[in-house]
């Protein structure tokens, strides 16, 4: 990237009316490994690929259940993507305490967004290097948010963030529309298709480097364990997305 | 006058109200909820206040009374109605359930209790939600219970059998304020410190709706008062 002269801090605006601090932390976002998010009329998956620093390492979880009715997908800043992890689960916490029942999800996600905001009007701040895939359930029906470094946030039936996330979304814009009416298992399916469009060519897909999330109306927030992911791959040999329009 | 909290700045606890409410009766019916409360606010033993709405309307399909300092009640009254309305500025069309509105009742309740500065109130929420009925008692400790009917103060007392006796869960609307008309007939009668003028407000799937003020029926014409009987005894 060109270094510019109006990017030092988020207090300044450039002529083209940009701020490029925050500009950068979306980049952030789009160096994450990939992770997208897809919805039907009863459930909500999440499928992530999960990035091992090194053949020591582990690998990088990228789901994490913000509550029985509410999961992320992160892609970027994992140590940023902590902070609004912390802060969705005590949010989730303090409203059951106080109303018996589940935080309303498009709330939240306001809430997270109004904090990332924040940082992007303030001199001493950066603003949050992560971008969020919001699943969730509540009286409103089933949702699929994400969250930006620069405080927007927009709902979605698909979306794929973080690195060569155009790919899956390039698969999305072809077949989104069987989504809505998809069984639980098409939808992962689906989702899983659209991961392997966006994984390099020597890269493959195995139960290791894949993390699979579901939620659904009447299913608390799961992974899928390593034995259902096997056979999910194995099920992707066969899978063709036509195959669910001939069924229709 | 100087009161101790003039003095030395301390934090005053409610330890006896002043102005009070009677019984409320709240049952549920074979279409949604109602409740009943008398008029009356007492000053002590004084009838002070005689044409007061105990009963509020706290959202499109919640209702809420109480017995107990009046004046508590309508704080209440305000920080309830202050939830429905900080609901608008999310833009998602989401309001909160009468559970809702009971628990956090529950909890303020309990906070202040903890802080020996009660909301000096036996609550009842009453409300009708996604096809369900809800009837909700918060006490001043903060004790939350759900029921299918709730009294609260005297009426825990008197009128616990009529209840019993009259009222089933799937009753008509109309059943339902007969007995609490009775309900309200014998405390008249038996609690210094009820009144013969009631209002009755239920809440279904249509929405809230609270009814004119009515005066309960009363018998006063018996023939021992009639003929006097007692006054000739003393006048021999």
């Amino acid at each position: 990237m060109l270094k510019h002269l109006y990017d030092t801090d988020c207090v300044t605006w450039s002529p083209q009316g940009k701020l490029f601090q925050v500009d950068y932390a979306m980049e952030a976002v789009k160096q994450g490994s990939i992770c997208l998010g897809l919805k039907s009329n009863d459930f909500v998956v999440l499928c992530s690929l999960k990035r091992q620093p090194s053949e020591l390492a582990g690998y990088q979880e990228k789901q994490f259940k913000i509550d029985d009715h509410m999961a992320i997908a992160i892609a970027g800043l994992t140590a940023d993507a902590r902070v609004l992890c912390k802060y969705m689960r005590t949010e989730c916490l303090e409203y059951k305490y106080t109303y018996e029942s589940h935080h309303p999800v498009g709330r939240l996600v306001f809430k997270v967004a109004e904090k990332s905001q924040h940082k992007t009007q303030s001199g001493a701040k950066r603003p949050y290097g992560v971008g969020l895939l919001v699943a969730g359930i509540d009286p409103n029906g089933v949702h699929l948010f994400e969250t930006c470094p620069s405080g927007n946030y927009y709902e979605y039936k698909c979306q794929a963030i973080g690195s060569r996330s155009q790919a899956a979304r390039t698969y999305f814009e072809s077949w989104f529309h069987l989504f809505e009416k998809s069984t639980l298992e098409q939808l992962i399916l689906h989702g899983l298709s659209a991961l392997k469009k966006a994984i390099m060519e020597d890269e493959e897909l195995n139960e290791k480097n894949v993390e699979v999330g579901i939620l659904g109306k009447n299913q608390k927030f799961i992974h899928l364990n390593a034995q259902e992911l096997k056979d999910y791959i194995v099920k992707l040999e066969t899978f063709n997305a036509n195959t669910q329009i001939q069924q229709e | 006058m100087i009161f101790n909290s003039e003095i030395s700045g301390q934090q005053q606890h409610t330890t006896s109200p002043v102005v009070t409410g009677g019984s409320v009766i709240a049952l549920v019916y074979n279409g949604g909820v109602i409740v009943g409360t008398d008029t009356l606010c007492s000053y002590g033993s004084m009838a002070t206040f005689k044409n007061v709405q105990k009963i509020a309307q706290i959202s499109k399909n919640t209702i809420y009374a109480s017995s107990g300092e009046f004046s508590d009640f309508q704080q209440v009254v305000k920080e309830l109605a202050k939830i429905d309305r900080s609901a608008l500025q999310y833009d998602d069309g989401v309001h909160p359930s009468p559970k809702d509105y009971g628990n956090f009742l529950a909890r303020l309740s309990y906070k202040k209790r903890c802080k020996i500065n009660p909301l000096y109130l036996q609550n009842v929420i009453a409300g009708f939600h996604n096809g369900e009925r809800y009837l909700g008692l918060v006490d001043i400790y903060g004790t939350y219970l759900e029921s299918n009917f709730i009294t609260t103060g005297f009426a825990s007392y008197f009128c616990k059998a009529i209840i019993a006796n009259y009222w089933n869960e799937n009753c008509t609307l109309d059943q339902a304020k007969q007995v609490i008309r009775e309900c309200f007939k014998v405390l008249f009668c038996r609690d210094c410190r009820a009144h013969d003028v009631i209002q009755l407000a239920y809440v279904d799937a249509q929405g809230a709706h609270i009814e004119e003020p009515e005066r309960v029926e009363t018998k006063w014409d018996f023939n021992g008062f009639k003929s006097r009987a007692n006054e000739k005894l003393h006048t021999q």
